[in-house]
């Protein structure tokens, strides 16, 4: 049959069927070889951990990627496609132009505290400015609440790079694991503790262009209750079933009183982590 | 007990139910696995095939299988060439049903021939004047592109994503599905085709045999376009039936409607072409042959009913109902429907094998009957087992449906978008709620 083998013959048929055949057996194996390559060009250039956060995020519900400008009420219904990286989003400079929304002046959203000086990330992370022109990295008070008490916390060392929607912390619990996003992309120049509180403290690789993918002013308020939300139907799986809401606040480290929740589940939602 | 491996946020039964679930099918495997033995070890006398009566149960199953995984390559076709997304809520279940139905067809095969030692003779030293050669091919390199299409699906399991390389791969591999899904489109056109063309050849056997169209009989054309119609409707009924099972809601509704449009509108094009081969066959090929057309149908156990039964009640009467949006709305109607078309497809492959081998074609010849042996429905039983635990355990393991977990969120009430509308339309949230858990929480210690 082969060229080389019993029965071959040069004829029309023989040559078109093997023609197609070998093309069809080569283009397979060739996709195969294309992406054991582009995975060893990701590792090479460092761009796995940006890969894995698009493939979570490709993952979330659609509830969990609306659009932050859906948040502030500029659009009427827009899912982000950019994985939460306004920088490379060509609408997002578009839509800040029509912006006309005073800035958020409350210091508590739905009794979160959420500070209006500081920049919030969509993993729950805060980003605030030093005087020294670095900025100080933590987890927000209502990841923190929802968190309790981790029994350890993963930082990254003194000296390391991160990425924005990369591993920022890996907080353990005896019940989940729970990757937190880094806000924004540098190199961690010092890190605190659980005296100090898990912060990082980190010198920004653009200063120029950090703040762009953070929420602010009024995008905050409208966000925490979109969480919220998420939250309860969170909990909804868990067989507790959806109630409406009319009113109270989240108490801190509140997953102690409801032990036999999927807090796994949960925390995977609300930390984007499929 | 096996938590770590579930997909974050999916509810899944406990291991120990699960495991129930399981044990009869690997009893069932294992009978089959010890029939296979036999035939291989011992001989295929085993079977209650013949010479004379050479296309049984196997063969039957084989062409059933193969039909029914079209979904896979039909579903690929639509989602990556035609950017039909609303198929990505069933490719992943689509891909594991055409890798159960492929491999399983191909491990029949391999016993059916009786010297799977000498499967590669069929690569090196080839029928050329076969159509079964290019269905070697065709089958060999579709099962390729389904284990790498089933790879992705393995690799997002949670704990292996956990390694970066792993998941990279994944997504990398996913990027090229486009290309996959082309070339696996065009290996199943023909492999289904040739299994149709087969009869093409079949100048003895005037009940099966049609006249060329170009280079090929009308039955490759037909195979093809009813392998079209039926792969959407097994995969509405599978993903049902894993419903029903698991009790959850894993797609939204929109999806199986379009499954059932996809179905219907093939369906009408098969079951117009279908009657049309039967009127040429009936008043042109058959007599040519020698054969009045309704001889065939003489036979009390063959009769006439069943031709009827193909076209009209398993083929127009289901057409009809799926290319109907408003019965498509009854989901009664629309599982149905999609029953039928299944069990169409089914009918029409056994036509094309047992009825064409039992039916008399000499003077002398009597109506041969053929009933399986033990050993023949074992290994069919085999094929069954393998598929259930294989899908169960990817079900278990793998994220099938994506539409899943969002599904699970709402709580199988309010559909994505009436929940964004809703939690729009609320003005300020307050978490009474969490409250309210805490106070039962406290009652219930108190």
């Amino acid at each position: 049959m082969f060229p080389w083998v019993y029965e071959f013959h040069w004829t029309a048929f023989h040559i078109t069927f093997l023609t197609i055949f070998f093309l069809i057996f080569a283009a397979v194996v060739a996709t195969v070889i294309l992406a054991v390559r582009r995975t060893q060009r990701a590792e090479q250039l460092h761009t796995m951990e940006s890969i894995q956060w698009h493939s979570d995020f490709e993952d979330l519900s659609p509830t969990a990627r609306i659009c932050r400008h859906e948040l502030s009420g500029n659009v009427q219904h827009r899912m982000c496609d950019q994985g939460f990286d306004c920088r490379s989003c060509l609408v997002h400079p578009l839509l800040v132009a029509k912006q006309t929304k005073t800035p958020m002046l409350q210091f508590e959203v739905h009794g979160f505290t959420m500070p209006p000086h500081r920049l919030y990330h969509r993993g729950h992370m805060w980003v605030q400015q030093e005087n020294d022109g670095t900025y100080k990295v933590g987890i927000d008070d209502f990841g923190t609440r929802i968190i309790g008490k981790p029994y350890s916390v993963e930082l990254p060392p003194v000296g390391s790079r991160l990425s924005v929607n990369g591993k920022g912390m890996l907080v353990k619990r005896s019940d989940a694991n729970i990757r937190i996003l880094s806000p924004i992309d540098g190199e961690v120049i010092e890190h605190g503790d659980s005296e100090k509180g898990w912060y990082l403290k980190v010198k920004a690789d653009n200063p120029e262009n950090v703040m762009t993918h953070l929420l602010k002013g009024d995008e905050v308020p409208n966000w925490i209750t979109r969480e919220m939300d998420r939250l309860q139907i969170s909990f909804a799986t868990s067989g507790v079933g959806a109630t409406l809401a009319d009113g109270g606040e989240l108490v801190s480290d509140f997953h102690r009183h409801y032990p036999k929740a999927d807090w796994d589940g949960i925390l995977g939602q609300m930390f984007l982590e499929a | 007990m096996d938590k770590i491996l579930i997909p974050r946020g999916l509810q899944r039964t406990s291991f120990w139910n699960f495991l129930l679930w399981i044990i009869p099918w690997i009893a069932l495997l294992s009978l089959g696995i010890y029939a296979i033995y036999l035939c291989l070890a011992e001989g295929l006398f085993h079977t209650n095939m013949d010479n004379r009566f050479a296309f049984g149960i196997w063969i039957f199953l084989d062409l059933t299988v193969i039909a029914l995984g079209a979904g896979a390559f039909f579903t690929g076709f639509l989602l990556y060439i035609l950017h039909r997304k609303e198929l990505k809520a069933v490719i992943n279940s689509a891909v594991v049903i055409g890798l159960i139905c492929y491999s399983g067809a191909i491990l029949v095969l391999a016993v059916d021939v009786g010297q799977p030692m000498r499967a590669w003779f069929t690569f090196w030293h080839p029928n050329t004047h076969s159509m079964l050669t290019e269905v070697t091919f065709c089958l060999t390199c579709y099962l390729i592109v389904l284990l790498i299409e089933y790879v992705p699906i393995v690799l997002k399991n949670r704990q292996l994503r956990q390694i970066p390389k792993f998941l990279v791969f994944e997504f990398e591999l996913h990027k090229l599905m486009p290309v996959l899904a082309g070339i696996g489109t065009f290996l199943s056109f023909f492999h289904q085709g040739s299994l149709g063309g087969l009869f093409g050849v079949l100048r003895g056997r005037p009940f099966a045999f049609r006249e060329e169209l170009g280079i090929w009989p009308s039955t490759f054309f037909l195979f093809v376009i009813s392998a079209a119609a039926a792969g959407p409707s097994f995969i509405m009924l599978t993903t049902l039936l894993v419903e029903k099972i698991t009790q959850k809601k894993l797609v939204k509704p929109e999806v199986y409607k379009f499954l059932g449009k996809v179905s219907g509108t093939m369906l009408i094009g098969y079951v117009l072409l279908k009657s049309i081969d039967t009127l040429i066959w009936i008043n042109s090929t058959s007599p040519g042959n020698g054969f009045p057309a309704f001889e065939f149908y003489a036979t009390q156990s063959f009769g006439s009913w069943i031709l009827f039964t193909e076209i009209v009640i398993l083929g127009l009467i289901p057409a009809l109902i799926l290319l109907s949006s408003r019965l498509r709305e009854n989901r009664k109607l629309l599982f149905g429907a999609g029953f039928l078309v299944c069990s169409g497809i089914m009918l029409n492959r056994f036509v094309m094998t047992i009825q064409t081998l039992a039916l008399p074609t000499l003077p002398f010849d009597d109506f041969l009957t053929y009933s399986p042996s033990w050993e023949e429905v074992a290994t069919f039983l085999f094929v069954i087992a393998y598929g259930m635990l294989l899908y169960s355990f990817t079900f278990r393991y793998a994220t099938l449906f994506p539409q899943e977990r969002e599904l699970s969120l709402l709580n199988g009430e309010l559909s994505s978008q009436e929940f964004v509308e809703s939690s729009k339309q609320k003005s300020s949230w307050q978490p009474k709620f969490i409250l309210n858990l805490i106070n039962k929480f406290a009652s219930s210690k108190l």
